[in-house]
C-alpha cells in the first residue's frame, strides 16, 4: 500500500479495516482449501513467470527475424541499385563505341558483376526465407501460453460452479489435456538437460553410437 | 545430386514445410510432398512411394515420436530414413529419437548447411 493511501485512512479507522481485510483473506484461503483449489491455483500462478519469459522469447525472436530480413533487403537493394546503374553506364558505352567497350573489358567486367550479384541475391533470399522460421517457433510458444491462460480460466470456472447456487450450477467442464512435449526452450541457461546447439546434438548422438 | 529421391516433409506449420521444401530443392532434391501431422504422413507413406522422411516432433493428432514408431514397426516402411527436425532440445528427446530409430536429429532454428549436411550424411550411410 502506498504511503498516501495509508494517509487517506482516517485516524483510528486503520485497525478495523486491517482486520476486515485479514478476515476476507482468511475466508478466501479457507474456501480455496476446502474446495481443493488452493494447490491448483498456486501451481498456475507458479507458471506465470514462465509465461512471461515465453512472451519475452517471442518478442526477441520476432525482433531478430525482422532485423535479419531488413538487413538482407537493404543489402540486396544496394546491390540491385549498383547493377541498374552499371547497366545504364555499359549500355551508353556500347552505344558510343561498341568495339572499345568490348576491348576495354567493360562488357566482361559487367557480366562478372552480374554473376556475382545474382549469387549474392540468392543468398539474401535464402536467408530471408530462413528468417521466417520464427513463425513455427513462436507459434509453439504462443500455444503454451494460451494453454496456461485456458487452465487458469478453467480452474476459475470450476470455482465459480462450486460456489454457485444449486439451481444455477452447470456441469463442470472436462479437464484440459496436458501436453508432454515442451516446444522451444526459451531460457536454455536456466534449463538443465537441454542442448543449445546442433553440435551438442551431434555429440550426444555420437556418444550413443549413432 | 539425387534428384530422383522423393521426400515427405511432416510439420504442422506450413511455413516450416515450405522452408524445408525450398531448402531441399536448392540442394537438388526436387521431389517432395508435405503432411501436417503424423496421421496424414502415415497415410501418404502407405499410399505412395517415398525415400526419405523429414519430420517435426511436436504436432497434433500424431506427434513425430509416434510417427517414427509406426514407421519402424511397419515392414513396408521401416527401411525409410527419418530425420527429425524439431524445436525439442531436451537430451531425453534426442536419446528417445535415436533409440526409436531416427536417422538424424536437427534442432530448430537450423541453417541450410546443417540440413544439407545431415541429409547427405544419411543418404551416404544408406549407400544412396
Amino acid at each position: 500500500m502506498q504511503a498516501e493511501d495509508q494517509d487517506a485512512v482516517a485516524p483510528g479507522a486503520a485497525g478495523p479495516i486491517h482486520n476486515q481485510i485479514g478476515l476476507l483473506t482468511r475466508q478466501l484461503h479457507n474456501a480455496l482449501n476446502e474446495l481443493g483449489y488452493a494447490d491448483q491455483l498456486r501451481g498456475s500462478m507458479g507458471e506465470l513467470p514462465d509465461a512471461q519469459s515465453r512472451l519475452s522469447y517471442i518478442a526477441r525472436l520476432t525482433g531478430e527475424a525482422a532485423e535479419k530480413v531488413l538487413s538482407r533487403v537493404e543489402q540486396a537493394k544496394a546491390q540491385h541499385d549498383y547493377i541498374a546503374s552499371e547497366t545504364r553506364r555499359v549500355v551508353a558505352s556500347l552505344v558510343a563505341d561498341p568495339v572499345a567497350a568490348v576491348a576495354k573489358g567493360e562488357i566482361f567486367n559487367f557480366l562478372t558483376d552480374v554473376e556475382r550479384v545474382t549469387k549474392e541475391a540468392d543468398t539474401h533470399l535464402t536467408e530471408i526465407m530462413m528468417a521466417q522460421d520464427f513463425h513455427d517457433l513462436t507459434g509453439q510458444v504462443i500455444a503454451r501460453v494460451v494453454n496456461l491462460a485456458a487452465t487458469i480460466e478453467q480452474q476459475l470456472v470450476q470455482l465459480l460452479i462450486q460456489t454457485a447456487p444449486p439451481q444455477a450450477a452447470p456441469q463442470p467442464p472436462a479437464e484440459p489435456r496436458r501436453e508432454h512435449l515442451q516446444g522451444p526452450v526459451v531460457n536454455p541457461e536456466s534449463t538443465p538437460d537441454v542442448v543449445t546447439s546442433q553440435s551438442q546434438v551431434d555429440d550426444l548422438l555420437a556418444s550413443l553410437g549413432f | 545430386m539425387s534428384s530422383a529421391l522423393r521426400f515427405l516433409i511432416v510439420d504442422d506449420f506450413s511455413t516450416m514445410r515450405r522452408i524445408v521444401r525450398n531448402l531441399l530443392k536448392e540442394s537438388g532434391y526436387t521431389e517432395a510432398d508435405e503432411a501436417e501431422d503424423g496421421v496424414v504422413a502415415l497415410n501418404k507413406l502407405r499410399n505412395g512411394k517415398f525415400d526419405f522422411v523429414v519430420s517435426d516432433i511436436n504436432m497434433p493428432n500424431m506427434n513425430g515420436f509416434q510417427l517414427l514408431t509406426e514407421i519402424k514397426k511397419d515392414d513396408t516402411l521401416k527401411h525409410l530414413p527419418v530425420l527429425m527436425v524439431t524445436a525439442e532440445a531436451r537430451k531425453e528427446d534426442i536419446v528417445a529419437a535415436a533409440q526409436g530409430g531416427a536417422a538424424g536429429y536437427i534442432v530448430k532454428p537450423f541453417t541450410k548447411a546443417t540440413l544439407e549436411e545431415k541429409v547427405a550424411l544419411i543418404l551416404k550411410k544408406m549407400g544412396l
